[in-house]
């Protein structure tokens, strides 16, 4: 009885399926775009540069970003302000000794490296060290698929162990956590040795870090407690596993009818994904990267799978209401209803709307979560979510630039 | 087959990109169906009059709508349905020997003053359909009264009853009878059987949120009880309140606009209980009969108040710890 009075009752927000399927791995690219936006590229890679899976492209100044690496034999057809390219080339085909040496498999497991030093080694393999936790008290393995349709979490718990396992070795001795906590789906009976596991109820949103902290402490944003996706821990376990530079992503592809699990060379080209799944695209659908209620929606099919992406989906024209920029809110409250962090989403749409920014600072506009629930709901199909980024944004670069010149108020003339 | 992607035109979104499907055409759709047990058991009782002033309704409220649009340089609506609503609402409203021209005036007061006077659907603070009808029903008293109209009925209206003979008078109306709509009173609101089943299916549907209802109904039962025990022989029994006059077509169908009620649960409750224990009051001690109309038009203008009921954000409660200075800055920020 209970779900026929609740707003959301889309069976995709369980976020079990109970249908392991296993990874396939992702076709072999044509060619891979890599962002480098913040990144500096490592001096002697230009156009024409030929590369090894491996080499090393660019490095980000931040000591918390991992490095930039091809994830494949080719040449760099371009470099522009946001991306790399590179087309693959056949390593047999070229003289010997023409492609850069693949590098040295490093042991991190063996190497015994901690801490700071461990992190800084960590980065140097491409792998972004800031999403694995910041320094607390407790940190939570996050082993819920981060969004519905999103569907590798269960599959990796088991095929992926390993890495896991190596994962959580790496982070321990990274030393910025006391105790880490496997968060898993209720009946979920995977277990790792010497991590407690929490069974948390596998519905959207409880997979939003900031949810799932409150679903295993009991309580709201704990100091002492940071949470990790499942995603970052593979990253990290494939890195500690084969020694190498990051170069593949797990992502789940879905349509309206079917889904699978992948994993991809970074860079990987939507279109030639479409074309290996043989998916073919009509007028008016949406492809979005990430998962469907955070991800982005991508203008081009030579966009490609980043290194954090998740998710790649096909939203076909007619599945779901059509959104409407300018469509007034008609006060129905649902976003209020859905919102998980009891803010108003609708007076927060409102205000970034009529551009009244500084309004939001009242209605507690960065406890959002960014769970997308005020949109999906929204039965004006108002984009409410971009709303609140929109101010989010907003008001951050706001409070950037004050903090860029003293904070004792200036006399006005 | 995948040369033809690279031609396609693909549309851009924003996140989030599925969505529950809920529109308002749909729940204007679901609301008429809803509806609809309740006109056809009107029409049956009341025939051509009633399809008369329910078809005139809709179509000037729709029309005037459409025209309000047009001045105010809006894009046309009517097409998600809510002018449609608001006219069939009204129309339950009226007697079904309202005149045409009372129902023309009530219509386009409802949507001219009632809504669009606010800004469009969704941004008047009281309920569209009652401003119509409260207009007309203070200016118009005889016409809009159906135990003054000539109607060739043996119907009686059980409200005017229980106020002017006592609460013994309403051992005449069994439940069965009111259920069945044979009252007197609005002409789709005194459905209140067909009315409950639809407004019950409004609920499961997830269109009206079931705490507003419930809320009121129990409101109605609690305070009409209290009466009832006090003294049986001049106050009528929580039920035949509840199923007599429009109790139940204001706790499902009017009270729930939703731009006019709170929307947070414990606010939305005590909106409904007030709701209820008004409808009561104006029924005991108010000049009119049949209190919930107008028990709705107060609690809408009560309504933001109980919005102002809310919990602390997340994360921003009051905690035991020493950490209380720390979430302070963070409720502040
Ligand atoms: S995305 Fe919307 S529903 Fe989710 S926390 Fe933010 S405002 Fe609330
Ligand atoms: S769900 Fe949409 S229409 Fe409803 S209150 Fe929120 S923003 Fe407004």
């Amino acid at each position: 009885m209970k779900q026929y009075f609740q707003l959301i009752k889309d069976p995709r927000f369980r976020l079990v399926q109970n249908d392991h399927r296993p990874f396939i791995d992702g076709p072999a690219p044509r060619r891979v775009r890599l962002n480098r936006e913040g990144f500096a590229m490592v001096p002697g890679v230009k156009k024409k540069t030929l590369v090894s899976p491996g080499t090393l492209l660019a490095e980000h100044p931040s000591p918390d970003k991992g490095d930039l690496h091809s994830p494949i034999y080719g040449v760099i057809t371009e470099i522009n302000a946001r991306s790399v390219f590179v087309d693959a080339m056949d390593p047999a085909e070229a003289e010997p000794g023409a492609f850069p040496p693949l590098p040295e498999p490093a042991d991190l497991l063996r190497q015994g490296l901690e801490g700071e030093e461990l992190v800084s080694a960590v980065k140097k393999l491409g792998v972004n060290t800031r999403s694995l936790g910041r320094r607390a008290k407790t940190l939570i393995v996050n082993a819920l698929n981060p969004e519905p349709g999103v569907r590798w979490a269960e599959p990796m718990l088991v095929e992926h162990a390993d890495e896991i396992r190596a994962c959580l070795e790496l982070q321990r001795r990274f030393r910025r956590a006391d105790e880490i906590l496997l968060a898993v789906p209720t009946g979920c009976s995977v277990r790792f040795s010497g991590i407690r596991a929490v069974e948390v109820e596998p519905v959207y949103p409880n997979s939003v870090n900031e949810l799932l902290i409150k679903e295993v402490t009991g309580e709201e944003a704990p100091p002492d407690v940071a949470a990790v996706g499942l995603h970052n821990v593979w990253s990290l376990g494939r890195v500690a596993l084969t020694g190498l530079p990051l170069t593949e992503t797990v992502i789940t592809i879905g349509t309206a009818s079917n889904w699978a699990n992948f994993v991809v060379k970074n860079g990987s080209l939507v279109g030639e994904l479409l074309e290996f799944l043989h998916i073919s695209l009509q007028n008016g659908d949406t492809i979005l990267r990430g998962g469907p209620l955070r991800g982005e929606s991508l203008d081009r099919l030579d966009r490609s799978i980043t290194k954090g992406a998740y998710g790649f989906f096909v939203v076909n024209a007619g599945e779901v209401p059509p959104i409407e920029g300018d469509s007034a809110c008609v006060n129905c409250g649902a976003c209020i209803v859905a919102c998980p962090t009891r803010i108003d989403p609708r007076m927060l749409s409102r205000y970034a709307e009529f551009g009244k920014y500084n309004m939001s600072r009242k209605e507690n506009f960065r406890l959002c979560v960014d769970c997308g629930l005020c949109g999906y709901v929204c039965i004006a199909r108002r984009p409410v979510l971009q709303y609140i980024r929109l101010a989010v944004k907003r008001l951050e670069e706001e409070e950037r630039l004050a903090g860029l010149t003293p904070l004792e108020p200036v006399g006005k003339a | 087959m995948s040369q033809s992607n690279n031609d396609i035109l693909l549309a851009i979104s924003t996140p989030p990109f599925w969505h529950c499907g809920r529109t308002i055409r749909q729940n204007s759709l679901h609301t008429l169906l809803a509806l609809a047990p309740a006109a056809a058991l009107s029409l049956i009782q009341w025939g051509v009059p009633a399809a008369r002033v329910m078809a005139l309704s809709m179509v000037a409220a729709i029309v005037t709508e459409a025209v309000c649009q047009i001045l105010m340089k809006q894009k046309l609506s009517q097409d998600n349905g809510t002018a449609a609503v608001t006219g069939l609402a009204l129309a339950f409203l009226l007697p079904a020997s309202a005149p045409w021209w009372l129902t023309l005036i009530a219509a386009v007061c409802a949507m001219g003053v009632g809504r669009m006077a606010f800004g469009g659907y969704g941004a008047n603070q009281v309920n569209a359909a009652l401003v119509g009808w409260a207009l007309v029903f203070v200016s118009f008293p005889i016409p809009m009264d159906p135990n003054a109209a000539v109607l060739h009925t043996s119907l009686a209206d059980p409200l005017f009853r229980a106020k002017f003979f006592g609460g013994a008078a309403a051992a005449d109306f069994p439940l069965a009878d009111l259920l069945l709509g044979r009252q007197l009173g609005g002409l789709g609101a005194t459905q209140t059987g067909a009315l409950f089943l639809g407004g019950l299916y409004l609920a499961l549907r997830g269109v009206i949120r079931w705490e507003i209802p419930c809320a009121f109904l129990a409101g109605t039962f609690l305070v009409a009880s209290a009466f009832h025990l006090a003294d049986p022989e001049l106050y009528a029994g929580p039920l035949f309140h509840i199923f007599s006059g429009s109790t139940v077509f204001a706790a499902f169908f009017l009270a729930t606009e939703d731009s006019c009620c709170p929307h947070r649960r414990l606010p939305m409750t005590l909106y409904g209980l007030t709701g209820g224990a008004l409808v009561m009051l104006i029924r005991v001690f108010g000049v009119y009969a049949d209190g919930a109309p107008f028990a709705v038009m107060l609690i809408n203008l009560l309504a933001p108040m109980f919005a102002l009921i809310r919990s602390h954000p997340f994360g921003t409660g009051p905690r035991k710890a020493k950490r209380t200075s720390d979430n302070e800055g963070r409720a502040r920020s």
